[in-house]
């Protein structure tokens, strides 16, 4: 600062980012049909200012030792390898596993065949059947014994 | 989240994109201003109801994030808009940026209508002042050198350090280092809360803004050392006084740097227009107030 007054060279980019797009009047009324999706272009568009492209053009410099591959990753021009899910549709060894699994499994998977003439067991699958979470759950807990069992 | 949002790029039936709310004279009509160079190369133009007008241009899309450059054009158009407002009209009430409205003029005029005592009380209430925002940042080994010299048991225990076999050192140098990293500590506080004591007289608000935004989290305090960093709002014959007293800190051999920028719309101070109004907006085309603003 040379001077006691304030400044706003170039336009202060970065203030003007962070102000329109955090701060500022927001109506809450029935004509309002877009208030520009502020939260997620805030984050994109601070990610690409603050790249290594454009802090030099307005005055921004990144402290030593941030990493880069993650700015780069925020503001979309060079994305990480997104880890991929685990596959929710199970992979089940019907025949393998052990007991208590191997019941578990059969009402996840609608393996009716296997249980016929257990009511109970029937009664339980179908509710179980209609939440895909269980399921998955279900699923993660027959391979994991499975892998204790073949290492014991 | 309770903000309502079109998808980016949409198509919206006379839609008026808003830049702010500004008071007017009464004989003022909505043709003695307009900004020319408004976002989208728009023209922007003033609607104005009871004494208030709001800053609009004609728009027929909702704005498109996806084109980051555009969007940072349309950033500093629209400061610019505004800006332009608050020179004819005095502080203005700055909207977020991106708020598009459905119904053409007559549309913008009933809400104008609607919430116009509210937000002449706001207007009259930030008449003559402006945002500022102040960034100080301390150099973390200065303030350490500082504290260093002028702290008795640190002397002691660079003394008892010395002296010591290797087993002990490796303990007393333990003891050294969370003896000064404490110490920074408090000093930092110390001159971030006496910076603050010597501004309070000449601002009406202050708000701490947390690091920028545009630093990532896990680079915390690497290098660039501890920061104060506040938006204030002040009214305009202070701008110099704050400046002043921001020279002498920048003076400070341990200060790194002071930005000092403004004056803005008190963005940071906006109200939210819509939530605990009471006596406005009650009674207009209804479900508003039910969806109070995100923040």
């Amino acid at each position: 600062m040379s001077s006691a007054g304030p400044t706003r060279t170039s336009d202060s980019l970065a203030d003007v980012v962070e102000m329109l797009l955090d701060k500022g009047i927001v109506i809450n009324a029935d004509i309002v049909v877009s208030v520009g999706q502020t939260e997620l272009l805030g984050i994109e568009l601070r990610a690409a200012i603050a790249s290594f492209e454009t802090a030099a053009e307005y005055g921004l410099q990144f402290p030593e030792g941030t990493d880069m591959r993650r700015v780069a990753a925020a503001s979309g021009r060079d994305a990480l390898p997104e880890e991929e899910e685990g596959p929710l549709a199970p992979v089940i060894d019907a025949a393998g596993g052990s007991e208590a699994d191997s019941e578990e499994v059969s009402e996840a998977d609608a393996e009716e065949t296997n249980e016929t003439g257990d009511d109970e067991a029937d009664a339980e699958e179908t509710t179980e059947a209609e939440d895909s979470d269980e399921t998955s759950e279900a699923t993660e807990a027959t391979v994991e014994p499975e892998g204790d069992d073949a290492d014991g | 989240m309770s903000a309502p949002a079109a998808d980016p790029g949409t198509t919206v039936d006379d839609g008026r994109y808003l830049y702010c709310v500004v008071g007017v004279d009464d004989g003022e009509s909505d043709a003695d201003w307009s900004e020319s160079n408004a976002v989208d190369g728009a023209e922007a133009y003033l609607v104005t109801a009871d004494g208030i007008g709001a800053v609009v241009h004609r728009c027929e899309r909702t704005p498109n994030p996806n084109d980051l450059s555009a969007v940072k054009r349309s950033l500093l158009r629209h400061q610019h808009v505004v800006d332009a407002a608050g020179d004819a009209f005095g502080t203005p009430l700055p909207l977020r940026f991106g708020t598009v409205v459905e119904g053409g003029d007559a549309a913008v005029r009933e809400w104008l209508a609607e919430t116009a005592a509210t937000q002449r009380r706001h207007l009259d209430a930030f008449a003559g002042k402006w945002e500022y925002r102040i960034e100080v940042g301390w150099d973390e080994e200065a303030l350490a050198e500082a504290v260093e010299s002028s702290d008795d048991r640190l002397a002691e225990l660079a003394e008892t350090l010395g002296d010591s076999s290797e087993g002990t050192s490796f303990l007393v140098q333990k003891q050294y280092d969370k003896r000064l990293s404490d110490l920074v500590y408090a000093e930092r506080e110390e001159r971030v809360a006496t910076l603050a004591e010597r501004l309070d007289p000449l601002v009406e608000e202050m708000e701490e803004l947390g690091r920028p935004a545009v630093s990532l989290e896990d680079d915390d305090g690497s290098d660039s050392g501890p920061s104060f960093r506040v938006a204030v709002l002040a009214p305009e014959e202070n701008e110099i006084p704050i400046g002043d007293v921001l020279d002498e800190v920048e003076a400070n051999p341990e200060t790194t740097g002071v930005q000092y920028t403004g004056p803005w719309p008190p963005y940071t101070f906006a109200p939210s227009l819509g939530e605990g109004g009471s006596d406005d907006a009650g009674s207009g085309s209804g479900g508003r107030e039910s969806e109070a603003g995100g923040r």
